[in-house]
């Protein structure tokens, strides 16, 4: 029990170093403003969390702090200019509705950051999907000017990305600040997979769901470009990391989490295609919680089974 | 006064919505401005309260299936003057509500209820303690609306409130699950605080 409780630990300070880099890549990105929403809510977060776990008549543990790792995930998928209200409400949304009304971090059903960002697209989304240009600096109180649509909707609506190859990797391009920065991303998936930190079949799972149809029914001319800009636009690698691949909500068997991933990918595909909507693999993997509870009753069932087996074999 | 024989017990020990989870479904999906509040509040009271007053001078005898269709026979005609009134009073709202206020005419204090608690009781009684799950469904729907057009819309019975920040995502109906579940939350808070004050069962259901 201990060693569980150790290793939850040490997975949300791996996730930590990780979302770490990318705020000091968004702070390069957006200056101050970017790194002070974040801190707010981390802050909102926090608080929310110690009050709904003093209200559960339960007490804030180091395995608590999850809800920091969430609310910097979630203040990478806005744009560094977004109103810090916003960020705060979507924060309280994710501790309290999404997360503690279910039981808390050991009864999760729907990914916090995941529930907030949807909540913030219904309720805010001109001010979600603008954002201003890479290095611009807006001021902590100053209003954001020059506000344009994002990389992905450009890649959506005409199947083009108006930025070089190494811009994409360096995440020098529109869109939420945390969710661009391809190589860090990349770096951060390889880290958390081989620290077994995420889940490495609902990861894999996503990029197969992605890449497959990309190549089979390309979104662009070039099948090539297809693959590429639909593993970099919309959130899709930095969901499958932070999102899809929690082991707090993902199946725990690989060949499960695969196929919950690559449903979720694909669905994700086949809308975006469609409807030109942006990041739709959050909504998905929202949507795509059932599936995730069902495999998850699977394997406790297989389990069951197991046991029983072994009992009935002694 | 005992707390099971008390008449108001629907509008706060056993509130229709928010203890029993009936009828959420208008609550959930209009309940998200007040002039559609009102209109369903109109309709449930007057289909409601005909309709179980009439009912109960069907014959306790019938087969449990019998009287079921026979309420929802006797509802099913209440509603039809029911809605001629309200395309008077409210006759913007009533399309927007589509089938939620077609349903009214099936609720469950009508389908349910009336058998397992309404039918049981003397007439003069079942008339007051009825009043009083009416009044429980209305009470809800109105600071339900209330609440989410203001957080939502930042309107109130759609006069323009100066609401610094406007939610919209509690408009819709997965807002007023969230909402609904809150407000249920809160309501059974409260319920555990005030029974436990007034000497009641301390391990209340649903705390």
């Amino acid at each position: 029990m201990q060693k569980k409780t150790k290793l939850q630990r040490f997975v949300w300070i791996d996730i930590m170093i990780t979302l770490m880099t990318l705020e000091i890549m968004q702070y390069f990105y957006y200056g101050i403003r970017a790194v002070v929403l974040s801190g707010i809510c981390v802050a909102v977060s926090v608080i929310a969390e110690i009050i709904s776990i003093r209200m559960m008549k339960r007490k804030f543990t180091a395995d608590d702090l999850m809800c920091v790792s969430d609310a910097l995930i979630i203040s990478l998928m806005m744009p560094a200019v977004m109103n810090f209200r916003i960020a705060g409400i979507a924060c309280v949304f994710a501790v309290v509705v999404a997360k503690n009304v279910f039981g808390g971090r050991k009864n999760m059903i729907f990914s916090p950051s995941a529930s907030a960002y949807v909540f913030m697209l219904t309720s805010w989304k001109s001010q979600l999907l603008m954002f201003t240009t890479p290095h611009t600096h807006t001021g902590i109180s100053e209003k954001a000017v020059n506000l344009v649509s994002s990389a992905s909707h450009t890649f959506n609506t005409s199947g083009k990305m108006n930025f070089t190859d190494f811009e994409i990797i360096m995440g020098n391009v529109t869109g939420a600040s945390g969710a661009v920065s391809i190589l860090l991303l990349a770096v951060s998936a390889v880290i958390l997979i081989l620290r077994r930190d995420i889940s490495a079949g609902a990861f894999t799972g996503t990029i197969a769901g992605t890449v497959i149809p990309a190549y089979f029914a390309p979104m662009c001319d070039s099948r090539y470009d297809s693959i590429k800009y639909s593993l970099v636009a919309n959130m899709v690698l930095f969901a499958s990391i932070y999102i899809i691949s929690d082991k707090r909500i993902a199946p725990k068997r690989s060949y499960y989490a695969f196929f919950y991933g690559f449903f979720i990918a694909l669905t994700a595909y086949i809308v975006t295609m469609t409807t030109a909507k942006e990041n739709v693999i959050v909504i998905m993997s929202l949507l795509f919680t059932p599936i995730s509870l069902g495999f998850k009753s699977l394997e406790k069932h297989i389990e069951n089974l197991k046991k029983e087996e072994a009992k009935a074999f002694e | 006064m005992s707390k099971k024989n008390s008449v108001f017990d629907g509008l706060f020990g056993d509130n229709t919505v928010l203890s029993s989870l009936m009828v959420i479904s208008p609550v959930i999906m209009c309940g998200d401005k007040v002039k559609n509040a009102l209109a369903l509040i109109y309709a449930f009271s007057a289909i409601t309260f005909i309709s179980v007053l009439i009912g109960s001078f069907v014959p306790k005898k019938l087969p449990y299936a019998v009287k079921i269709t026979i309420y929802a026979f006797i509802s099913s005609l209440v509603y039809i003057p029911v809605k001629l009134m309200a395309q008077q009073f409210f006759p913007t709202v009533i399309n927007r509500t589509g089938i939620y206020f077609m349903l009214l005419a099936v609720n469950s204090l009508i389908m349910v209820q009336t058998e397992t608690k309404f039918y049981r009781m003397k007439k003069s009684r079942m008339f007051f303690s009825l009043i009083f799950y009416i009044l429980g469904f209305d009470v809800v729907m109105l600071i339900t609306s209330v609440l989410r057009e203001l957080i939502a819309y930042g309107t109130v019975y759609e006069k323009v409130v100066d609401a610094d920040i406007l939610i919209s995502g509690i408009g819709m109906p997965f807002g007023g699950f969230v909402f609904l579940g809150l407000f249920c939350g809160l309501y059974r808070k409260i319920r555990f605080i005030v029974r436990q004050r007034n000497g009641g069962k301390k391990n209340v259901s649903g705390n």
